[in-house]
């Protein structure tokens, strides 16, 4: 590497999402909702940043545009310093294979029709890696690591086999399969119960030290960011309020509406 | 063990199909007629006379009633009325089936992309399907057959299947629509999987039952165009079926003279069409929970 500048992983400069209403015919009004305004930040290799905001602050869009599931109005962002903005085809596909996304909700991010083998082999088999004996062989190895083992036992079934804690297993291992280097959780714990809640967090912190990725983690749950995340950003209607160390953000919250979501969390915060 | 899950899929669907009356009638009823299709392939080799089409009795001249040698009675040149029954309902199950099938693989098809695609694709395609939704088949059917003559029977399942598309294409659109936007689709898209790969892996399996659902209405309303058009003279005159029956009972002019001519055909119409009504009704209930009643899962 003959450039000396350093990249952080992934950067979003300036990022502008606005949506606008379907255009009709003789309508003149345009109420444009402005999802983001100006995001600026940056997640280093193997960091857990958290993204904290209320509903409608715009942190799952944020999540959706660097997947690429939707493409910003204006702003660039850039995986080690490349601008992914205009990818396409085979770049496109590259990028994927680096940055991978675990959703919401686990009763619907699974193919109903699919196995729990299909789903995971899926971004092994669209980006032709390995053959069908090495592909099981890193199915398995992944459930192993996920935490559903014996791996065996789940190759073959189907998610309405498994508890909500299992399915969203499931979905991380289909996240980390291709060991990308970043992977977006959009609150992978929001459907779960507390106990199980605490697992995935604890199994996301181990997938972190084995494979050095970076999270971004989405949450409405300061409590629960404090827990996992290296660093918190806090998002407003679309702004970026603050960005601090997640003990920062904690002990000594700057902006106001950041002390206010400290004073409603519940009292019980958990420590690990 | 995969194919394992799809006869447990199964298996539990058809519990709740054969509870219904009315999927247990349609059984019974198709189940019949499936028999007599089957029983026109054997009926010919027990002896030529008996063949639907050209097998003439020689000591009958005249259209006669039922009898221990013609079990229905013969036509006006002496071909024997069951062994065109049973070739009939071959026939009906031909074209029913085939047309029928051949219309969901174009609806299914063009409602997954046109609802996939959205844009200006999915209006080029909705406003298609618009055109020959409203568009008369039977009218249709008669023109072109008056036109180009007579047709042979596969023309007339293509011409049906073409006509018929655009209902099954808009159901499957809608349930396309509700899919998109999954995340289990958005999952696969972040994976990297193509547009195609995300139609036909995903979203197909999860489309399926609702095209086989429409598959049983496509094959009563084909089975119902083709009997009309053969009753009216633009058939295809080298297959016997139970429209062609009904023509030539009309046209021997024994329309009032022979009800063991004119009868079993028409209710055979009838009842086949029934029969694949009240399949489609009980899979609906498969299909859709909250048509069950209480108590059913």
């Amino acid at each position: 590497m003959s450039n000396l500048k350093k990249y952080p992983l992934i950067e979003m400069k300036g990022v502008t999402k606005e949506y606008s209403p379907r255009k009709r015919f003789f309508s003149k009004c345009q109420n444009k909702v402005l999802a983001l305004n100006s995001i600026d930040f940056s997640i280093e290799k193997g960091e857990i940043f958290g993204l904290v905001g209320q509903s409608g602050s715009g942190k799952t869009t944020c999540g959706r545009l660097l997947v690429r599931l939707e493409e910003p109005t204006s702003g660039s962002i850039c995986l080690n310093g490349e601008p992914i903005n205009k990818l396409k085809g085979i770049g496109l596909k590259t990028y994927r294979s680096k940055v991978q996304m675990i959703f919401q909700d686990p009763y619907q991010s699974l193919n109903p029709h699919l196995s729990i083998a299909e789903t995971i082999l899926e971004p092994l088999v669209v980006n032709g890696l390995g053959n069908a004996a090495t592909r099981r062989e890193k199915v398995l190895h992944t459930l192993e690591i996920v935490g559903l083992s014996p791996a065996d036992d789940f190759y073959d079934r189907y998610p309405h086999q498994l508890s909500g804690g299992q399915r969203q297993r499931v979905a991380i291992a289909r996240a980390i399969v291709l060991d990308p280097d970043f992977i977006v959780a959009d609150e992978p714990t929001s459907m779960l119960d507390a106990t199980i809640a605490i697992q995935l967090f604890q199994l996301l912190t181990q997938i972190r030290k084995r494979f050095d990725m970076a999270f971004l983690f989405i949450t409405h749950n300061l409590a629960a960011a404090n827990y996992l995340c290296d660093r918190i950003a806090v998002i407003h209607e679309g702004h970026i309020v603050e960005v601090n160390t997640a003990n920062n953000i904690i002990q000594h919250p700057e902006h106001p509406y950041t002390k206010r979501l400290i004073q409603v969390q519940p009292g019980f915060d958990f420590n690990g | 063990m995969l194919k394992n899950h799809y006869i447990q899929r199964f298996l539990k669907g058809w519990k709740i199909f054969i509870q219904n009356p009315l999927g247990k009638m349609g059984v019974v009823i198709l189940v019949v007629f499936m028999l007599m299709a089957l029983a026109s392939f054997f009926v010919p080799h027990i002896n030529p006379m008996y063949d639907p089409m050209t097998g003439i009795d020689p000591d009958i001249k005249i259209s006669t009633g039922p009898s221990l040698t013609h079990l229905l009675g013969t036509d006006n040149v002496g071909r024997d009325l069951f062994a065109q029954l049973l070739e009939g309902a071959k026939v009906a199950f031909i074209v029913g089936l085939s047309s029928a099938f051949f219309s969901i693989v174009i609806g299914t098809v063009i409602g997954m992309v046109s609802g996939y695609a959205g844009g200006m694709v999915d209006t080029i395609l909705m406003r298609m399907a618009d055109i020959i939704m409203v568009m008369p088949s039977l009218v249709i059917l008669l023109i072109l057959s008056s036109l180009f003559g007579q047709f042979n029977i596969w023309i007339i399942v293509f011409i049906i299947a073409i006509m018929r598309w655009p209902a099954v294409s808009r159901v499957i659109r809608s349930q396309t629509l509700s899919l998109k936007h999954r995340p289990f689709i958005e999952a696969s898209r972040v994976a990297g999987a193509s547009h195609l790969r995300i139609i036909f892996r995903h979203i197909m399996p999860n489309v399926l039952p609702l095209a086989f659902l429409y598959m049983t209405f496509r094959v009563t309303s084909a089975i119902l165009v083709e009997a009309a058009l053969s009753f009216l003279g633009f058939g295809d005159p080298s297959q016997v079926s139970w429209g062609m029956m009904l023509q030539w009972v009309w046209k021997s002019g024994h329309m009032f003279q022979a009800p063991y001519w004119l009868i079993p055909p028409g209710v055979s119409i009838s009842l086949l069409t029934l029969s694949f009504y009240m399949l489609g009704r009980a899979m609906d209930e498969v299909l859709d929970p909250r048509l069950r009643k209480e108590g059913q899962s």
